[in-house]
């Protein structure tokens, strides 16, 4: 599914923020990317989601090497790919049901095709009272929940989410991971960058530790 | 159940008043030039149909006794009405001559003093064929005082003169959509860079540059054609109120066609605001693609 080799990146003239990074995900997987805060996680994910281009190696996505990919199939492979962003960059002009139905929206679907679903979803996240609250209404951890409902809602092959459960309380946490779980489940390979350990040691799953932009360990559940 | 409308992709503009102020005054200004080009393209086919059929004959000759002078007129208007192709030839009254020059020269009685012409005012049958140096030979014969004057140099300066206005109010009309295409395109830019997250994010998504480019073109489009529609109804206003002075007896500068535009002429005031958009479409369009182009 994706598969990185010897990938290094910086940003301009900086120092390098990933070095020399190889590791694969297998179609389906579930697995949490940890590590010190400045470790890489962010990039890496960027690097994942087409966000920006390595500065070497090889990146094999859904079987695509992107260094030979055409541009114009981006969209396309950028399409199967959900993002619950750290800063959850959601729009402030949009609803949040608008704010969930736009992965679905830039596909060109009929909102008509899509309303029922995009109620659901952010009912089972415990906002099916708030559809056209602005995000500037919603606390914190009910953005994040926003921003996870537009992440999943279009079904992706590969979830990344970027500390999805940093705002919300323990319950709320445990809730979002089961859906996640869920997710992965029907086939979407999940990766989920966090902190916290209790989300990780709560889902059996493996682990990719990043420190100082190399990937230093790649631990399977315990069994 | 009520139907749910998605949002607009672009949050509307704050602060896009100096936009629409600049787009509105370029309208107006193009308005006013297109008006002009009517106006020209009008005036020269009011003296092309004026002048375009008509003679006249002058007899100057101060020195000579208003005996003589009759002669001559009576062997000029002689000539002129047996010469073929000439519908009819009559003396203009020394009245009407004075009234001719009153705009230049006033009414003072001493005008009366002064060695002005004869005029005889003859009208060419339309279409027919008219040998005017023959004519012209035949007059000098019969009235060696007499001049003939064909209209053909005011024609074909009037004419030029006209060409110029249309031609220079196409030239303004040509300046001012490279200026709106450029002031869009900057306000585009300028877009771009305040709503630089949203762009940001729908291209993450997987979304095309022609879904992005849209809500972009669409958002100057409408901007464009409001402002200047009204910016062109404003020019409209000025033809239409310079029409109403013109009723109400105030005098428009002499030898120019009447200010007034018909409705048919006032619509096309309305391809102004059009073009304007558009040219406000496409540019955005070219604007969007192309910062796109440089993202990853």
């Amino acid at each position: 599914m994706i598969r990185f080799e010897n990938v290094g990146m910086r940003y301009g003239a900086g120092a390098e923020v990933l070095r020399d990074v190889t590791f694969a995900l297998e179609a389906g997987s579930f697995t949490f990317l940890t590590g010190p805060s400045g470790a890489g996680k962010t990039t890496l994910l960027k690097l994942m989601y087409l966000g920006e281009a390595p500065s070497r190696g090889l990146i094999t996505l859904f079987g695509r090497d992107l260094a030979t990919a055409k541009r114009r199939d981006f969209p396309e492979l950028r399409r199967r790919v959900g993002v619950v962003f750290q800063d959850f960059r959601l729009l402030d002009h949009l609803s949040a049901f608008d704010n969930v139905a736009l992965p679905l929206r830039i596909t060109g679907r009929d909102p008509r095709d899509y309303r029922q679903d995009v109620e659901e979803l952010l009912s089972w996240v415990g906002l099916g009272d708030r559809l056209d609250a602005k995000p500037a209404t919603l606390s914190g951890g009910e953005q994040q929940r926003v921003a996870i409902a537009r992440a999943v809602v279009a079904r992706p092959d590969l979830l990344l989410a970027d500390e999805p459960t940093g705002n919300v309380d323990p319950d709320m946490g445990q809730r979002l991971i089961r859906l996640f779980a869920e997710l992965n489940k029907l086939g979407t390979t999940v990766l989920i960058a966090t902190h916290d350990r209790a989300l990780i040691a709560s889902a059996q799953a493996r682990e990719m530790r990043l420190v100082d932009g190399r990937l230093v360990e790649l631990r399977m559940p315990r069994l | 159940m009520s139907e749910r409308k998605p949002g607009r992709i672009m949050p509307g503009e704050k602060g896009a008043a100096p936009l629409d102020i600049v787009i509105g005054v370029m309208a107006f200004l193009a308005a006013l030039a297109l008006g002009a080009a009517l106006l020209a393209d009008r005036a020269s086919d009011s003296w092309k149909l004026g002048l375009a059929n008509r003679i006249t004959v002058q007899i100057l000759a101060p020195e000579k006794s208003d005996t003589a002078v009759q002669s001559e007129i009576e062997a000029a208007l002689r000539v002129l009405r047996g010469t073929s192709g000439i519908a009819r030839a009559d003396l203009v009254s020394e009245e009407n001559t004075l009234n001719l020059v009153k705009p230049w020269l006033g009414s003072d009685p001493l005008i009366r003093e002064l060695p002005l012409p004869r005029l005889i005012d003859a009208a060419i049958t339309p279409g027919a064929p008219v040998d005017l140096a023959g004519l012209r030979a035949r007059l000098k014969t019969a009235a060696p005082d007499s001049v003939l004057d064909d209209h053909s140099r005011w024609i074909g300066r009037l004419r030029e003169f006209a060409r110029a206005i249309s031609w220079s109010a196409f030239g303004i009309l040509f300046l001012i959509g490279i200026a709106t295409a450029a002031t869009v395109a900057f306000a585009t830019r300028a877009g771009l860079e305040t709503h630089h997250a949203i762009v940001e994010l729908l291209h993450q998504m997987g979304a095309q540059s022609g879904f992005i480019a849209r809500a972009f073109e669409w958002h100057y489009f409408i901007a464009t054609l409001f402002a200047a529609t009204i910016g062109a109804a404003l020019a409209a206003g000025v033809f239409v109120i310079a029409g109403g002075l013109e009723f109400a007896g105030v005098e428009p500068a002499p030898f120019l066609p009447p200010l007034a535009l018909k409705l048919a002429e006032l619509g096309w005031f309305a391809a102004v605001p059009l073009g304007a958009s558009l040219i406000a479409l496409v540019t955005a369009r070219i604007s969007v693609l192309g910062a796109l182009s440089r993202i990853y």
